[in-house]
């Protein structure tokens, strides 16, 4: 019982970190970058890459969320700005974004190669039993630290820098905020490349256990839609790390008491059932769970 | 030999719009440094979109527009709010899931370096508007219709700009706030500061302003003093603002 709800939490810290990588992007573009799991993918694949060339795991996994921030700006600059600048209030970034995808995806199969390459395993070879009732690896357990570290490191920045009330000003109306001196290209730009980076991480965290494969970006990148979704990270990008680790429970939960597989079908009824229950998500401003979101500034 | 003193704006043949349609056509228009402006004219004459002509966030536009001597009209917005002009908007548009104190940084953006300016014109906001001091730390969805337009003001004077352009600060606002309001622009006024008001009320120009346009369909139609609005009353109404 125990074991399915750790492992639950630790895949959903992953799949959290992806949804609030989405969830950024979307809090000051209003745009989803379905890119998002690719990007993941590339920091994998660089850091196994390096590794295998023989440099440090430490060394891989720095150039690798820089490659990752790297292609995030990228995306950004190529599949976004020119589609928003050409109509801000449309929805052609959904199919650049996918493009985009899609050419990263297939860049690195071309280089790489179709099948999975070794990933460095970081701290999976070491476990941490809790008593007799479950047990974690230790990239489980940095996973989950690395992921609450994230989630409070952006809210402390969102909240309480200069550069995190620009981002919030930018959210809420670009229009305003560069009538007031900000760059908005910039702010988005930043914000890309922060997404970039937490989904790298989300890849560093997972790297270990799904070793390093082209079509990675595929399956994670629509979990952490799903945990976005869920959690309500359109509105607060924090929910999305709640909603993922929502998400993770359900999914091993799903193969602990249904079946082996059918963690590859049972986040889609989540999905589902939860949007029916709360479209904008649980943790939303209208959600059941709205009282658990964190207390806005200044009230 | 005389140095000429630019105007804080100055603005000839400005045609803009959305679009392959024109909005405003050949506009001509001056503020003098120190000088409070009004724009008069009914709904849909283009005064809004002058305003936004002016701070660039209306991409189509041809013409000149100098503040304070820098020509603007290839600039974008950011570069623009930087000292140049700033905009109180109309339904002031605050960072609502900010706080009061929060709203005004953000508009003084630009100074955030020079500590001791950033802090005097904090200070000269306060001084301004009192009320405001002892709202810093709420969020400015918090406060009433009058209490927003002294955010939206105070957030304009933050850039500590060449030009100040109110786009109908009057509107929604109770008769008490108004005249909070109008006392604040006169003060503003007093204090040296370049103003150009777009309105629709006729009284609020009168009190605040030094030289009057009115528009309509996109076009300047007229330029008078509000003593000569104020004798013409009921028929400048009748005639241009129905």
């Amino acid at each position: 019982m125990l074991q399915f709800l750790a492992s639950g939490i630790a895949i959903g810290c992953v799949y959290g970190m992806i949804g609030m990588a989405l969830a950024i992007t979307f809090y000051v573009t209003r745009i989803i970058n379905f890119a998002q799991g690719q990007l993941m993918m590339v920091t994998v694949m660089v850091t196994a890459e390096l590794v295998g060339q023989g440099y440090s795991p430490w060394v891989g996994v720095a150039a690798g969320l820089a490659a990752s921030a790297v292609v995030g700006v990228l995306s950004y600059l190529i599949a976004v700005r020119p589609i928003l600048a050409f109509n801000r209030f449309g929805f052609g970034w959904l199919v650049s974004t996918l493009g985009f995808a899609a050419i990263v995806e297939n860049a690195a199969a071309y280089f790489w190669g179709p099948t999975s390459i070794p990933f460095p395993t970081i701290l999976n070879s070491t476990s941490v039993h809790f008593g007799d009732a479950a047990v974690l690896t230790g990239q489980q357990i940095l996973a989950i630290v690395v992921a609450l570290l994230a989630g409070v490191a952006f809210e402390l920045v969102r909240r309480h820098t200069l550069f995190g009330k620009i981002g919030m000003a930018t959210a809420a109306d670009p229009e305003m905020a560069s009538a007031f001196g900000i760059n908005t290209k910039t702010v988005a730009m930043v914000a890309f490349a922060a997404s970039a980076l937490l989904a790298g991480l989300a890849g560093v965290m997972i790297g270990p256990s799904t070793f390093a494969n082209p079509y990675l970006g595929d399956t994670f990148g629509t979990y952490g839609f799903i945990a976005m979704m869920i959690g309500g990270g359109t509105e607060r990008p924090i929910t999305a790390l709640y909603g993922g680790i929502l998400l993770g429970i359900s999914a091993e939960g799903a193969n602990a008491f249904v079946n082996s597989r059918a963690s590859d079908w049972f986040p889609f009824l989540v999905l589902a059932l939860i949007l029916v229950v709360s479209p904008r998500g649980l943790f939303s401003s209208t959600g059941p769970l709205a009282r658990l979101r964190p207390v806005r500034a200044g009230r | 030999m005389s140095t000429t003193v630019p105007h804080a704006l100055d603005i000839s043949g400005l045609s803009a719009g959305y679009g392959r349609f024109d909005v405003i056509r050949d506009i001509a228009l001056k503020v003098g440094t120190g000088e409070a402006v009004g724009l008069l004219g009914p709904n849909g004459a283009g005064k809004t979109t002058v305003l936004r002509s002016i701070m660039g966030l209306i991409r189509q536009r041809r013409g000149s527009i100098q503040v304070a001597g820098t020509d603007v009209v290839a600039m974008p917005p950011f570069r623009i709010a930087r000292g140049l002009a700033a905009l109180a908007p109309e339904g002031r548009r605050l960072f609502v899931d900010q706080t009061v104190e929060d709203n005004l940084i953000l508009g003084g953006l630009h100074l955030r370096h020079d500590t001791a300016r950033h802090e005097a014109l904090l200070a000269s906001v306060y001084e301004l508007f009192p009320v405001l001091k002892g709202y810093r730390k709420r969020l400015s969805s918090y406060l009433s219709g009058g209490e927003q337009q002294m955010v939206a003001i105070g957030r304009m004077l933050m850039s500590d700009p060449e030009i100040m352009l109110l786009d109908e600060p009057s509107v929604a606002l109770s008769p008490v706030a108004v005249d909070i309001v109008v006392k604040a622009l006169i003060e503003l006024r007093r204090r040296g500061a370049s103003l150009l008001l777009v309105e629709q009320r006729i009284d609020v120009a009168i009190r605040v302003c030094d030289r009057l346009y009115v528009m309509t369909h996109g076009e300047i139609v007229d330029e008078m003093t509000p003593e000569a609005a104020r004798g013409a009353g009921m028929s400048l109404i009748d005639k241009y603002l129905g």
